[in-house]
């Protein structure tokens, strides 16, 4: 590629140093703070859930509703998150790919400098009403769109700060960094909410090499969100306590089981079987993983056959949760499935899907 | 008679542009013309459901009195279309009745008053094309696409019982697309077209029933329909109308076009 990116050198930034260390390379020599000691590059990526009941639990001082708690395991998987981020990955940048930025044609990259506002969620107002303040790192975001368009994506660049930022990137970014104090870029789902479509993951693949080829060009270290949940399929009736945890439980035992083999695969390592499992895993559990994010993420970080580590798994109106992340120079420790044992529960006892949810 | 008649209307805001894709003109025509019909017929409010407001968890009223501001939509940001003011005026005694009347009937009903409450795009466009000086109030509910399409249709029942107690005529207005498939590029207005055959095929089946009375054969399509053109919300929209009892004669299909690709119909159900 002939452009030639330009960093501002700021206080989080640093120019470019060494080629982009490859996914999937050996463990990376830990700093006296514990950081290591990476130049740029996508340094670690994160499954990073976003239902708003996370944030409403959380009760910061951003969010207008206030709640009694509730969620807490996935709640401390966010604290485990955010204390690696800080101290083990340090980023330049984070990038998010968000399901509720649904754009109906094209790949979307928010490029406005200083998106702030309050979101009020039109599905969940009752429990966010945030107003956000965050800066884009806009020359990275400009990149992305360009190597993403150079890929042969339909794409667009977001100029328009008057576009209400989704609950989703809130989301995600919040319970990762809710200091907010690491630039961001936001990328959209290419979706149709319309209808119950599946995003095309062959695209999102390409947009995640897009972002991983604009990432090394531009010299950043960068840490990836994929705003994903598993399983989604969900009540369609709230409790009068949205944070009463006795009606907390999977919507379905099949819908539990299909997640916790996919996290099988996830904790071994065996992230081909994962890409390949992913359609299944979607078709079985109407998982929100069909929005493309978790494609994007892996496949921006090269498919590496490392394990993930699952930080936690809850479950959120029902809907299947977990907080994972791959770091491709330090990777967690592997767990094999047991010997014989294959992805994708036996669906002779698969329970009728709910009333209505897809028809 | 308290439900004096229905539409069906599209929510996209392309019928709002400047310069707008012949079809996207026609259509807007289309919907000022319903608009002008409903109220001829006498309706005190209209009851309106917009699948672009769609919600999970329960039914959402829209209970504040006069939801205003400015919308820019995620999609359509970059044409003038894409940035939308609104003003609306909502019968909020119409809209407490309803709630209470789904409760009722055994449903979760939500009241959603909240400022900087995002007012979506298909209720914005369809209430500048319906009724531009608004005339008469709204009552507005959330698109459930988690709960059953039956439900829709007997949250619409609930609207017409509360209508009927607060003596209030009522005309319905559903907004919704038919087949949803977009053209998946950036196209100039004269390049709209249906890409896909069998998806214009199906919107023309489904309005011919309509149009013949048949609405009952439409809706036992209505699964068939979402397979196999990608319709809006699964054609909730019809179960919506259907429920309010006004689709029991032959419809009257005024416009019928693209736009981006996906399908879009004015359709009225009217008295003659």
């Amino acid at each position: 590629m002939s452009r030639v990116f330009h960093i501002t050198v700021g206080d989080r930034r640093r120019p470019p140093q060494t080629a982009p260390v490859p996914t999937g390379a050996p463990a990376a020599e830990l700093g006296p703070g514990g950081g290591d000691e990476r130049g740029p590059g996508i340094v670690a990526g994160f499954l990073a859930p976003h239902p708003p009941h996370l944030i409403y639990a959380e009760n910061p001082p951003q969010n207008q509703p206030r709640s009694r708690g509730g969620w807490e395991l996935l709640r401390w998987a966010y604290q485990e998150a955010r204390r690696r981020l800080r101290e083990r990955h340090r980023p330049d940048v984070i990038v998010v790919h968000a399901p509720h930025w649904i754009t109906m044609v094209g790949h979307h990259v928010n490029c406005v400098p200083n998106p702030r506002g309050l979101s009020v969620e039109p599905i969940f107002p009752h429990l966010l009403r945030y107003r956000y303040d965050f800066r884009t790192d806009v020359e990275l975001a400009t990149a992305i769109a360009d190597c993403a368009a150079d890929a042969g994506l339909v794409t667009r660049k977001l100029t328009n700060p008057g576009v209400r930022v989704d609950y989703a990137t809130i989301g995600a970014l919040h319970l990762l960094n809710p200091d907010w104090d690491i630039p961001v870029v936001s990328l959209s789902a290419n979706n149709n909410p319309y209808f119950y479509s599946d995003a095309d993951l062959e695209q999102m693949e390409r947009l995640g090499a897009a972002t991983r080829r604009a990432v090394e060009e531009t010299g950043r270290r960068a840490v990836l969100a994929g705003s994903n949940s598993l399983s989604h399929l969900h009540w369609d009736r709230e409790p009068d306590l949205p944070e009463d945890m006795a009606a907390e439980h999977p919507y379905d035992d099949h819908q539990y089981r299909w997640d916790m083999d996919l996290l099988t695969l996830v904790r071994a390592g065996r992230t081909r079987e994962l890409r390949a499992f992913l359609p299944r895993h979607i078709e079985a559990t109407a998982a929100e993983v069909k929005a493309g994010s978790l494609s994007w993420l892996l496949s921006a970080l090269g498919w590496p056959e490392i394990p993930g580590d699952v930080l936690g798994y809850g479950t959120i109106i029902g809907t299947g949760n977990a907080v994972i992340e791959w770091d491709p120079a330090n990777p967690a420790r592997a767990h094999p499935a047991p010997p014989g044992w294959a992805p994708g529960p036996d669906d002779a006892d698969r329970p009728r899907p709910m009333t209505g949810a897809r028809s | 008679m308290t439900v004096v008649g229905a539409a069906l209307v599209p929510g996209m805001p392309h019928l709002l542009a400047a310069e707008p894709a012949p079809s996207w003109k026609l259509l807007a025509d289309a919907a000022r013309q319903a608009g002008q019909d409903l109220r001829a017929a006498g309706p005190d409010a209209f009851v309106v459901l917009s699948t672009q407001w769609f919600t999970v968890l329960g039914h959402q009223f829209q209970v504040d009195p006069n939801p205003r501001g400015g919308h820019v939509d995620e999609n359509w940001y970059a044409y003038d279309y894409g940035t939308l003011d609104y003003d609306l005026r909502v019968d909020v005694e119409l809209a407490e009745a309803w709630a209470c009347q789904a409760e009722d009937m055994g449903f979760q009903a939500r009241r959603t008053r909240y400022d900087g409450f995002p007012v979506d795009t298909g209720t914005v466009v369809a209430g500048k094309l319906v009724d531009p000086d608004r005339s008469r109030p709204i009552a507005l509910v959330s698109c459930n696409l988690y709960a059953a399409a039956g439900d829709l249709g007997r949250i619409a029942e609930a609207a017409a019982l509360a209508a009927g107690k607060l003596g209030r005529r009522v005309a319905f207005v559903a907004v919704s697309g038919l087949s949803s498939g977009l053209i998946q590029r950036w196209i100039e207005p004269a390049e709209d077209r249906f890409e896909d055959a069998g998806h214009d095929a199906w919107n023309r089946r489904v309005l011919d029933l309509l149009a013949a009375g048949r609405t009952d054969e439409v809706l036992a399509l209505r699964e068939e329909y979402a397979r196999e053109a990608q319709a809006d919300s699964q054609l909730r929209a019809l179960a919506f109308l259907a429920g309010s009892g006004a689709c029991d004669r032959p419809a009257r299909v005024l416009e019928y076009g693209p736009v981006w690709g996906t399908g879009a119909a004015v359709v009225t159900w009217l008295d003659g």
